[in-house]
């Protein structure tokens, strides 16, 4: 047990100290979320583009509109309600309000009964879409929607008009939401199969031969490989997921256990395809190509770039044979409560089953010396 | 040291074979080393000196013959054996990254029982070096990590392959200091080189090694009287000096010509350097580099294979 701990010890020790590794497993995902994250996140420049529907037509309505107009960073285009949330839910406007009929008649009959001294029939409203998964973007909606408001609403209180926001999810939310996930099974199956990679090299450079030749058992030296990798894996996805959840408002809904369920079962069966890969690489460079081989194919034909049911019927065969897919799908259905490619249990079989042939072939394959 | 106490032979080979492929590695060898003995297996790379120590590690099953190590037999009770032995391996590199101190730490950590971290580094000299990553280590200095990790567990026997290949001979001759001091403890030692000098300073008996074979096996001095008892005089090759010249000198037991060496064997230097100096003289030419010495192991090699043993 000391062994296996301090070899585990060790080895945390080599890969924190190895920079190389560290960006693979944990810059490189996060360099694609924030990449993609600002990409889709839009708007950019600080500006709102913001789509006006007008309902009412009414004078009162037209200077609220060139209230909102007036502040420089504000872009209006007008639309009809339907065509804006439609806009919007694409991710060309920002938000969308709506000034609804009636806007102009209970504006007038306010701001009489305040004139009289009578208490006014209450305050009229404006329907604000946002998107609450954006927080950044729906903050600064709702503070041009008070600058402007509060200007009006000087005239008299209690306040003429409010907002009522009424919020939509946009193509942005359902995007990142599902990159966060998607790139936490990516970085997992990297931990896994660059395990390939330092055990090819340590083999190349007798490290695992000297080993063999102290007590230490085969099994302490597999399971500290395995402690470490699962221990990356768990650090990497409280990072990933708190910088979604922080810079991205992606929201978590689904149980952290089972989350953690998949992740560790991912990292496993990426782990026996690393040792599978080691099994056949005899130098650490044809190791390094041969993780080249696995991973690149699997990041693009996982589901995470293109959707699947776009590819050509070929790929979409090698999609549904592709361990990553599953992973990927799983983590999107259970933190995010994305659309199931496959039920989940049938993603953990698929894991379970590249688990025990991989595990199957290594145990077979794998060379200490 | 303590330990156990063994009965008989350290080590105890009879018979060994190991083949890969189409090459006979090690073709039948029979050898066994005394407690608190430095043996050395001196042969050119591919002898088979490394696939024998691998065997003795417990590191590789021979295909025939017996190995026993401390009254175990090391293919077949090689866990009853490990915690036993020390082992340096060819290759010295480690763990890049991690530094001396965490190394011998790690390696204390697989052994039931083990010597104080700051006692190895203190005895291999690398105090200096404590918290210096293994990547960053000099040449010589890797190789006393290494031999500081073989002496983590303290212990009986060790081995030590080829310590001292590509050392320059400041850090060489260090290593051999840091051997002898093993034997000083008590402890028995197997080492193999292909640097003869090494085996005639260090080793108490040797075994020459050639095509997984043990050609000769003996003290450096058997060696050497089992086939010259004569001493040799050599010189830079003359081109007027035939060899059947040289031969008829008196004394002179036998000629070889190596390079651009010459050496002429003689139960007599006198008479065969007067002899010598006078034919050259008749003939207007001076030896150059003239020089009388006793055979060397090279000598032995090279009588033994027919050709020199160099690195």
């Amino acid at each position: 047990m000391t062994a296996l701990l301090a070899l585990t010890v060790a080895n945390i020790k080599s890969y924190v100290r190895d920079r190389a590794a560290l960006f693979w497993t944990l810059a490189f995902p996060l360099i694609f979320i924030f990449m993609f994250g600002f990409i889709f996140q839009g708007g950019g420049g600080g500006g709102l583009q913001i789509g006006w529907v007008d309902e009412d037509g009414s004078s009162a309505s037209t200077q609220l509109r060139a209230a909102f107009a007036a502040i420089e960073t504000n872009e209006l285009t007008d639309l009809p309600e339907d065509q804006a949330v439609e806009q919007m839910r694409d991710g060309d406007l920002d938000t969308v309000i709506v000034v609804p009929a009636g806007y102009g008649a209970a504006i007038e009959a306010s701001t009489a009964a305040i004139a009289s001294g009578a208490p006014p029939p209450g305050p009229t409203s404006v329907v604000v879409y946002t998107d609450p998964s954006r927080q950044s973007l729906t903050a600064a909606v709702f503070q041009s929607v008070g600058a402007v408001l509060g200007v009006v609403n000087l005239g008299g209180r209690p306040p003429l008009i409010v907002p009522e926001a009424a919020t939509i999810q946009t193509e942005n939310l359902n995007f990142i939401s599902y990159f966060v996930p998607s790139m936490l099974a990516l970085s997992v199956m990297q931990v896994g199969i660059f395990a390939a990679i330092p055990l090819v090299a340590d083999r190349e450079k007798l490290i695992l031969k000297r080993l063999a030749a102290t007590p230490l058992r085969r099994w302490q030296l597999v399971g500290s490989n395995v402690l470490m990798r699962l221990l990356i894996a768990l650090a990497q996805s409280i990072i990933i997921v708190a910088v979604g959840v922080a810079f991205f408002g992606v929201q978590i809904t689904g149980p952290w256990a089972l989350t953690v369920v998949f992740v560790v079962l991912g990292a496993v069966a990426f782990l026996a395809l690393g040792y599978v890969i080691a099994s056949f690489a005899k130098t650490e460079d044809a190791a390094n190509g041969m993780t080249s081989v696995v991973q690149f194919p699997m990041m693009f034909l996982s589901g995470t770039f293109f959707p699947i049911e776009q590819m050509p019927d070929v790929l979409q065969t090698v999609a549904r044979l592709i361990p990553l897919t599953y992973l990927a799908d799983a983590l999107r259905q259970v933190m995010v409560g994305g659309a199931a490619f496959a039920p989940l249990w049938v993603c953990a079989a698929v894991l379970l089953g590249w688990l025990v042939v991989c595990f199957g072939i290594a145990a077979v394959k794998f060379r200490w010396q | 040291m303590t330990g156990g106490t063994t009965v008989g032979p350290a080590i105890a080979v009879r018979g060994l074979t190991k083949r890969y492929g189409d090459v006979q590695a090690v073709a039948g060898i029979d050898f066994e080393v005394a407690p608190g003995e430095i043996f050395g297996l001196l042969g050119p790379n591919g002898a088979g000196k490394t696939t024998t120590v691998e065997i003795l590690e417990g590191l590789r099953a021979p295909d025939g013959g017996e190995a026993m190590v401390l009254g175990h037999d090391a293919a077949r009770d090689a866990d009853a054996l490990k915690p036993r032995i020390g082992v340096s391996l060819q290759t010295a590199s480690m763990y890049p990254k991690l530094t001396v101190t965490e190394l011998i730490d790690l390696f204390r950590s697989f052994y039931p029982r083990s010597r104080p971290t700051a006692d190895l580094i203190e005895a291999l000299g690398l105090g200096e070096r404590k918290d210096a990553r293994s990547a960053d280590l000099s040449g010589g200095q890797r190789q006393r990590l290494a031999v500081a990790l073989a002496l983590v567990n303290d212990p009986e026997l060790v081995f030590l392959d080829e310590p001292t290949t590509g050392l320059d001979p400041a850090a060489r001759r260090s290593l051999w200091d840091l051997v002898r001091g093993l034997k000083a403890d008590g402890r028995t030692v197997l080492l193999t080189t292909h640097y003869m000098e090494e085996a005639e300073v260090l080793c108490d008996r040797l075994a020459i090694m050639d095509h997984g074979r043990i050609l000769e096996m003996g003290t450096v001095d058997e060696l050497i009287a089992k086939r010259f008892q004569e001493r040799a005089v050599r010189f830079d090759r003359l081109a007027g000096l035939a060899p059947e010249e040289l031969a008829a000198l008196p004394a002179v037991t036998s000629v070889k010509e190596d390079g651009d060496e010459v050496l002429l064997f003689t139960r007599d230097v006198g008479p065969t350097i007067g002899a010598l100096l006078a034919l050259a003289d008749g003939r207007g030419l001076e030896p150059k580099g003239l020089a009388i010495r006793r055979a060397t192991l090279e000598d032995v090699f090279l009588d033994l294979t027919g050709r020199a043993l160099r690195d």
